[in-house]
């Protein structure tokens, strides 16, 4: 669901610049499923599933599958179409050091944004 | 290549808040019934530009957009320090008093977004015979914290990036990109600590509380609108206070927290309307 993060990475010249000094690990989970996601100087070098038996991570954003489906559409519907938005609906929670997510915040909205037209294809599968 | 002049015009102006001296910088465009329009927290004036700038409104209303106290060009009271600034109701109720006294402007329209929808339900409550009608743009009664607003003024964050990366998720997905980082631009040129200065009012200070019962739309018409996008002042709490005051709400669809500016084009075709009935 999420590894395209790195598939996407040569598209993504614009916003990595918006990270060029941030290397990171955080974790998406899905609750059923959890993303590791790297990132080094603002690219996304590796994103592996789990299970882990030892994550090593600095934060992690948790929501069920069916909300973050529902953010990964085209054209989200309100509530679904920002990760605050969701923090507010209270179906994603934030944990860990969150100072790289909110130092980078709208790096992050894009990163996961940049998925959509993908992510929803796939969804309608 | 000639330069394609705007009809806005610019000045500063000196006058009392609470007693103390202010320099406040405002616009204003077109002639006719007076239309002050109030900015959101963190913001300037820049967020109506579109309204200061459209011939049909200008024709009939003189817009005018002020910069808050410490956003856009306004400046900062004298003896001021970084990290002391907080907005209060009885603040901010002075500045638009005062603007609007000073100005000489006789029953104008008030029109505020965000914080500036919320005012308008106080300057409803205190002082309905002072304005012809009051717009309130995503108003709600109160809004709970629903994430830490001290990330937003922290020497180990850029407040301009996050102040911008939090306006842009307030925005609907399908406004246009343009008018969009236009909006966040503006976020992102507050300084240090403003809009978390001025979310004190909108989440603490400015709630309204079962007040909103005392406004009576026979002596001030209220009109409020707000897009269906908007997360902070969602539709429904904008619904649950159009109810209260017993008048029907515009919900906009495709828009967020700031229609006049990240989808001016769509909002104006709400909003003229609005301003016909007023007219």
């Amino acid at each position: 669901m999420f590894q395209s993060l790195i598939e996407n990475n040569k598209s993504r010249t614009q916003i990595q610049i918006m990270a060029q000094y941030l290397s990171t690990s955080f974790i998406i989970s899905t609750i059923e499923d959890e993303y590791l996601v790297n990132i080094e100087k603002g690219i996304v070098t590796k994103v592996q599933k789990g299970p882990f038996v030892m994550p090593s991570y600095i934060f992690k954003l948790t929501a069920s599958k069916n909300e973050w489906l529902k953010f990964l559409q085209a054209t989200p519907l309100p509530g679904s179409h920002d990760i605050i938005a969701m923090l507010r609906r209270k179906v994603l929670k934030f944990e860990g050091n969150l100072h790289p997510l909110m130092s980078h915040l709208l790096y992050f909205k894009l990163l996961l944004a940049s998925l959509r037209p993908l992510e929803s294809k796939k969804s309608e599968d | 290549m000639k330069i394609e002049k705007e009809p806005i015009t610019g000045q500063y102006g000196k006058f009392n808040i609470d007693g103390v001296p202010h320099r406040i910088y405002w616009e204003e465009a077109g002639e006719g019934i007076p239309l002050v329009c109030l900015h959101t927290a963190g913001s300037d004036g820049r967020q109506y530009r579109a309204l200061l700038n459209d011939k049909k409104l200008l024709k009939k209303f003189r817009v005018i957009v002020f910069d808050m106290p410490w956003h856009g060009k306004s400046s900062p009271p004298e003896n001021s320090q970084v990290g002391h600034y907080k907005l209060s109701t009885e603040s901010y109720i002075s500045q638009i008093m005062g603007f609007i006294d000073g100005l000489n402007l006789i029953k104008p329209v008030v029109m505020g977004c965000s914080i500036g929808g919320r005012i308008i339900l106080h300057l409803a409550i205190h002082f309905p015979e002072k304005f012809r009608a009051l717009i309130g743009l995503q108003s709600a009664g109160h809004i709970d914290p629903y994430y830490d607003i001290s990330w937003l003024h922290r020497q180990d964050v850029h407040g301009g990036e996050v102040c911008g990366g939090i306006a842009y998720g307030l925005m609907a997905p399908t406004s246009p990109d343009n008018d969009k980082f236009e909006t966040m631009w503006h976020y992102m040129q507050g300084g240090p600590g403003i809009f978390k200065g001025d979310l004190f009012f909108y989440k603490f200070d400015g709630n309204i509380g079962n007040e909103i019962k005392k406004i009576d739309n026979s002596i001030c018409p209220i009109y409020l609108l707000t897009g269906e996008y908007d997360y902070s002042a969602t539709p429904e709490e904008t619904k649950y206070l159009a109810d209260t005051i017993g008048i029907e709400m515009i919900k906009m669809k495709n828009m967020g927290h700031f229609p006049m500016s990240e989808n001016p084009k769509e909002f104006l075709k709400y909003l003229h309307p609005v301003l016909k009935k007023i007219n």
